[in-house]
């Protein structure tokens, strides 16, 4: 397969909520091998627009399509508060079709590489939340997905696993992934190949503006 | 059912339990409501093992409703990571219904040495029916409501009306308890027809899982993108 062979391509996109708009003519295209920041001001649709390629939700109209398997990291940690990162593992891995063996093997070694402290037996809620996301992270790339949808996937990191998180970005891009960070760490924008910003709705805009205003 | 279906639905069911063995305050619960609601009117109420029995529900379709409400932030992951909805909620289902043997077994054995009834294996079956309609009524009333105060007010409600309301009511016989409360009068010696109340209560049963199904599918269910028209 070419290395620019398209993964993630989203047209058209519209998305509202509650009557309002958040996303009008939303666009994103990610090939293998490249890594994509999205940018924005908070509510401009950033998330929505990584659940709609993640197909967690659906767009109201456009366009979306994707090549290969997903991982997705959400922003708030999806996981249950009451199982340990061990029997994630086992959990995730099964959904993915991974005996249980495999998945610890290769969900420990994806930790491992986090700095995840691998004694670590207690439950989710006991962990702190860097740790917690390191959790939240490894099951995204657990069955060695060849697209990436990360909500900013480095919330809580101490600065070492930080700078250690886009040395894993490195070795995402050489592996032909195509990632997608939705980041607003801008000092490390140089680390990526493309930005992509979305713009606060016109609609958004203007009621801040207002709100700005009256205060 | 293929082996790997049934894999994942085992899975489920395993770490629904490992969830639950951390909760040991509510496990504790889960066998004591029941015995209390039985023990506070054991002493004057000739009829008590029917509150009694009835109250299984709440610790049945509590435990239901937690189970999909602790699940809420992580079921459309799993989903979009392979997981069929149906299995998620068929594991959960089988555990629960799995838990409740040895809480119908000893609650419904200490309620028969307690109050004597003339039938006490009704009384078992009785009970058994409780647990088998609570869990997937808690299901939907999960997946349908899927907020802690809504959902356990809402059980607490339907509940509660089964409980109170003459049973020759034409609303009690709407309610998914009526079959079991049935079975536990004809412990004490009535003479409802016992198929009759279990066929009610096995339709009862799989119509409230259809409804979970449906709506928690619908909820967490993932619409994976085609690929590209060109060919990478």
């Amino acid at each position: 397969m070419s290395p620019e062979a398209v993964r993630v391509s989203a047209t058209g996109i519209c998305k509202g909520f509650g009557g309002k708009a958040v996303l009008e003519g939303a666009a994103l295209e990610v090939r293998a091998g490249e890594v994509v920041a999205l940018v924005g001001e908070n509510g401009a649709g950033k998330t929505t627009l990584l659940r709609i390629c993640a197909g967690l939700i659906p767009a109201e109209s456009g366009e979306v399509r994707v090549k290969g398997s997903i991982g997705y990291c959400p922003q708030e940690p999806g996981v249950f508060e009451l199982l340990t990162a061990e029997e994630h593992l086992v959990l995730f891995g099964r959904a993915l079709g991974l005996p249980r063996r495999k998945a610890l093997a290769q969900g420990q070694s994806l930790l491992e590489g986090f700095g995840f402290p691998l004694g670590e037996r207690g439950a989710a809620r006991d962990l702190s939340a860097g740790t917690k996301q390191k959790l939240n992270l490894a099951l995204a790339l657990l069955g060695d997905p060849s697209v990436l949808l990360l909500d900013e996937p480095y919330q809580g990191f101490d600065r070492g696993t930080y700078v250690n998180f886009w040395d894993h970005v490195r070795g995402w891009r050489r592996d032909a992934r195509a990632v997608v960070i939705v980041t607003h760490m801008l000092a490390e924008l140089n680390r990526v190949d493309r930005i992509i910003e979305l713009p606060l709705h016109p609609s958004r805009r203007a009621t801040e503006h207002g709100q700005r205003a009256q205060r | 059912m293929t082996r790997h279906t049934l894999s994942r639905i085992s899975t489920i069911a395993e770490m629904q339990g490992r969830d639950l063995g951390r909760r040991r305050f509510a496990l504790i619960l889960l066998v004591a409501l029941p015995l209390a609601f039985y023990g506070s009117l054991a002493g004057h109420a000739s009829d008590a093992i029917v509150p009694g029995g009835v109250a299984m529900a709440f610790s049945m379709a509590g435990a239901a409703i937690f189970s999909v409400l602790a699940a809420r932030a992580a079921d459309q992951r799993l989903v979009l990571a392979g997981f069929p909805p149906g299995e998620l909620l068929a594991g959960r289902l089988i555990f629960l219904e799995a838990l409740s043997l040895p809480i119908v077994a000893g609650s419904s054995a200490l309620m028969a040495l307690g109050s004597s009834p003339p039938r006490p294996w009704i009384l078992v079956l009785a009970v058994a029916m409780v647990a088998l309609v609570a869990v997937p009524f808690g299901l939907a009333v999960a997946a349908l409501l899927p907020r802690e105060l809504e959902a356990t007010l809402v059980l607490i409600g339907v509940v509660g009306i089964q409980l109170s309301l003459d049973p020759s009511a034409g609303v009690a016989k709407l309610l998914p308890f009526y079959g079991p409360q049935q079975l536990l009068y004809v412990s004490l010696g009535s003479g409802y027809p016992i198929l009759a109340a279990m066929e009610r209560t096995l339709v009862y049963a799989a119509v409230l899982f259809a409804v979970s199904l449906y709506v928690m599918g619908r909820r967490i269910r993932v619409r994976r993108p085609p690929p590209p028209d060109v060919p990478g």
